[in-house]
């Protein structure tokens, strides 16, 4: 073990960190809107999926990663509406279409994939996006490679966390949102639109989280290949519950989770003789001991998880 | 008024499906296939011959057991997503149990191998209920992350320890090992009576003891339970023991009586599909039969048709995706209070109607 803990491993450990905790950030960022409106998206990982399936697929048709990232995007908000629509305006249980969700979505990409590239293909490759160092800040010794020398999705996935805590904390129609998911009638009889905030949010979420998907497709690995996302969404969701539904806190969260996601990918490459399958729980133990001491009773938006009825009592 | 909810309740399935063909239908014809030909391959493949129907009822098998496992933690009000790490941890304990046992043989090893995979299932199970109780952990996140370690560690022993020549896979079971047919000519294993068994045991728990409706109870109200002097926490926990138990000799059963050894893709995907049958079918455990023998129907159907037509399996996913879509939204649909209304205004007029004559 002795030999592998040298600086250019803790270098290269630090680079995958950033990179593999990007996908869980920006997909528990599109959690936490969702969830402080008051809606609990199981499905992130069905929509993951779909978004990774569309962002491979575009991005290997138009040659353009950057489109892929796009129409990742619009069909995750595209699926997530079908969520929307269901758990707002039918009241259907919020978990019970996450899970259907989650079972829809990723049937849909699968059939795409088969569709257009036939049953019995080998894997297809699409191109990758490339790196954009940031000027002068990625010449700074260790510092600037694992920070500044990264796709234009990273920066901006790491931007979107102060974004998301001005909007959510400084600005009225941040706190107006937030509103929505801690007491909706409250909020309703100060005249802020319950339905259309909710609505804001799940296109805020579906955009997020297909973006989440096709930064795996475009940015990390150039295929797409079922069971791809492998249980990010979930991790993100737990990302969000450890963060406290604090953008600080989620991007914390999901630096740890990232780094346990990293660890056992250099850990595979370092140290051959070990069982994958070993490492590769890494992430999924760290989840839950994570979770186990540090995760919390009640905390969160109040109205949570619950159905909103206009008329109701 | 209770006729009505049930006719309700079979009625959203049964709507729920022909909506899903119906758009499946659409599907196959915008990719330039001919629905009326695929759907006939994809019943011929399920009923066309006495082997065809065995089949049926062998993929059957296990989604029975993971739907009823997802109906019996959902009606506790727990969501058990982890399933599918439950049915592998089953199926690793038998495997160990019917390599490693000497002395004993044959069925008895094999009522003790399913014995013990339900033990483990439950023991499986029981983390994420204790996570649950004592320190207020999310139930589903907990069973997904169980789900990936479980499947690692099962991807571990068939390359490694347990391995057997150069396939990654483990040595089979023993011939002693393997469940009876039920009847010659086709693959129907005992285990599937045992599902059955276990859906009526279900069935009568939750409907007709009073710990099934107390469990219910809980499912429906924790808090009015709580006050009630129902332990809760007690309940809960117990919904994911025995979910996690069903799931596990689930596992069991599959190894025994279908796969007989470990490999790649054992028991992917059940642990989802049950929660998705259980909801389809109504979180009833007959529904849960009917609805996991339906799902077993378009698989064994799917690969006649891709055969017969070119088509790909994927498009029987789609429909089973869209039946799962449909009910829900249908399940939550008649709940709305405006629709509600609608039905309770069609009922009255009827009786009014009768009133005047």
């Amino acid at each position: 073990m002795g030999d592998i803990l040298n600086a250019g491993f803790i270098q290269e450990l630090l680079l995958s960190t950033v990179r593999m905790a990007t996908p869980i950030l920006i997909v528990s960022l599109a959690e936490l809107y969702s969830e402080r409106a008051g809606l609990v998206n199981i499905g992130l990982d069905g929509i993951m999926a779909l978004g990774a399936l569309v962002g491979f697929l575009v991005g290997y048709t138009t040659g353009n990663p950057y489109m892929g990232i796009l129409a990742g995007a619009v069909a995750g908000v595209f699926v997530n509406m079908i969520y929307a629509f269901c758990v707002i305006n039918l009241c259907a249980e919020q978990i019970v279409y996450g899970m259907a969700i989650n079972i829809f979505a990723p049937a849909v990409a699968s059939f795409i994939y088969k569709i257009y590239f036939g049953v019995n293909s080998s894997l297809i490759q699409g191109p990758l996006m490339e790196a954009l160092p940031i000027p002068l800040l990625s010449s700074i010794p260790i510092l600037g490679s694992v920070l500044f020398n990264h796709t234009p999705i990273v920066y901006f996935t790491y931007l979107m966390v102060p974004v998301t805590a001005i909007f959510l904390n400084r600005t009225k129609a941040g706190l107006n949102f937030k509103a929505v998911g801690e007491f909706p009638k409250a909020a309703e009889s100060l005249g802020i639109h319950v339905i259309r905030q909710k609505y804001i949010a799940c296109i805020i979420c579906g955009a997020l989280a297909g973006i989440g998907g096709a930064y795996l497709t475009t940015c990390y690995i150039n295929t797409y290949s079922d069971g791809v996302v492998s249980g990010r969404g979930f991790i993100a969701l737990s990302a969000v519950i450890f963060g406290r539904w604090m953008p600080g806190g989620v991007l914390i969260a999901a630096l740890l989770f990232g780094f346990a996601d990293a660890l056992q990918l250099r850990m595979q490459v370092a140290s051959s003789d070990t069982p994958y399958q070993l490492l590769a729980m890494i992430p999924y133990l760290c989840t839950l001991f994570a979770l186990a001491f540090f995760g919390i009773k009640k905390a969160g938006p109040k109205a949570n998880g619950k159905p909103y009825l206009r008329e109701e009592r | 008024m209770k006729l009505k909810n049930i006719l309700i309740k079979i009625l959203i399935p049964i709507i729920s499906v022909i909506f899903a063909f119906i758009v499946g239908a659409i599907l196959i014809a915008s990719i330039g296939g001919n629905a009326e030909e695929a759907f006939t391959y994809l019943f011929k493949g399920a009923f066309g011959s006495s082997a065809n129907l065995g089949k049926t009822l062998v993929k059957a098998t296990p989604l029975i057991f993971t739907g009823l496992a997802a109906t019996f933690a959902y009606r506790c009000g727990v969501f058990n997503l982890g399933a599918e790490g439950q049915f592998v941890v089953g199926a690793l304990i038998s495997i160990w149990v019917s390599t490693s046992v000497e002395g004993v043989s044959g069925v008895p090893l094999i009522i003790l191998s399913l014995i013990l995979g339900a033990l483990a299932g439950g023991i499986w199970g029981a983390i994420p209920g204790i996570l649950k109780i004592t320190r207020g952990l999310n139930e589903m996140i907990v069973s997904i992350m169980l789900n990936y370690v479980a499947v690692l560690f099962m991807g571990y022993l068939y390359t490694g320890p347990l391995r057997e020549g150069s396939v990654p896979q483990t040595e089979a079971v023993n011939d002693a090992l393997k469940l009876g047919r039920i009847y010659e000519g086709s693959n129907v294993h005992s285990g599937f009576v045992i599902a059955i068994i276990v859906a009526a045991i279900v069935y009568y728990f939750l409907f007709y003891t009073s710990k099934g409706f107390k469990l219910r109870a809980v499912g429906l109200n924790d808090t009015a339970s709580m006050y009630n002097g129902f332990s809760v926490k007690k309940y809960m926990l117990m919904a994911f023991i025995v979910s996690g138990a069903i799931a596990g000799i689930g596992g069991s059963v599959e190894l025994h009586g279908m796969q007989y050894r470990l490999m790649s893709g054992f028991g992917t995907g059940y642990g989802f599909d049950g929660v998705a049958i259980a909801l389809i079918g109504q979180l009833n455990p007959i529904g849960t039969v009917l609805v996991a023998y339906l799902f077993a129907v378009l698989r064994t159907g799917a690969n006649t048709m891709q055969v017969g037509t070119g088509m790909p399996t994927a498009v029987i996913d789609i429909i089973q995706a869209l039946v799962i879509v449909f009910a829900v939204a249908g399940s939550a649909l008649v709940n709305l209070p405006n629709v509600k209304q609608l039905f309770i205004n069609i009922t009255s007029k009827k009786q009014e109607k009768v009133v005047q004559e």
